[in-house]
């Protein structure tokens, strides 16, 4: 008796973990149309960035990893030319 | 011959009219070696999101070209002899 509705309790999780897996929905790429990131382009780059500044990670942004390593390349660019901040903790 | 982009930072106590032609007279390396300036855009005045060298603001100017790797190095580093210039960025856009 015991093992049977420990049975049943097995199967109840696996379903709402495919229901979770559902759920996820992937983002939409915020980079659609931009073929080339420039480094000047700091409109663009602020949008990967959080308030303090850091780089804002490719999970939260939904773009690709070749697109993450060009967004940070640029980003870097733009910091050291005063264009971005490297940290902005005093907002 | 490659094409190049150029930033320059320069310090924001110099005149804004004689900018654009002290940068023609560095300008003349890339001639001279047989390359050519696409384009020259003055930003102007611009607040730096920190100091470089005690100054908050600088004077941007980006410039396009073409030319051989030497000359963008020559230059590049003629560039950074002068003191009024706060910074340079050398990139190859794609």
């Amino acid at each position: 008796m015991g093992a049977r509705s420990n049975k049943t309790f097995k199967v109840k999780p696996k379903l709402s973990k495919a229901a979770a897996a559902k759920k996820f929905k992937k983002k939409a790429n915020p980079l659609k149309g931009v073929e080339y990131i420039d480094y000047k382009d700091i409109a663009l780059l602020r949008r990967f960035i959080s308030d303090r500044g850091k780089i804002r990670s490719s999970r939260i942004t939904g773009v690709t990893v070749q697109q993450q390593r060009q967004i940070s390349a640029a980003i870097k660019n733009a910091r050291e030319m005063g264009l971005l901040p490297y940290s902005s903790s005093a907002r | 011959m490659r094409r190049y982009e150029l930033m320059v930072i320069l310090d924001p106590e110099l005149e804004e009219r004689t900018v654009a032609p002290s940068l023609e007279t560095y300008l003349k390396i890339i001639k001279e070696s047989g390359g050519k300036v696409d384009k020259l855009d003055i930003w102007g005045k611009r607040r730096m999101t920190f100091e470089m060298k005690k100054k908050s603001e600088g004077i941007y100017a980006v410039i396009d070209m073409h030319c051989e790797p030497a000359a963008i190095k020559e230059l590049d580093r003629q560039l950074n002899l002068n003191e009024a210039v706060l910074r340079t960025k050398v990139v190859r856009p794609e």
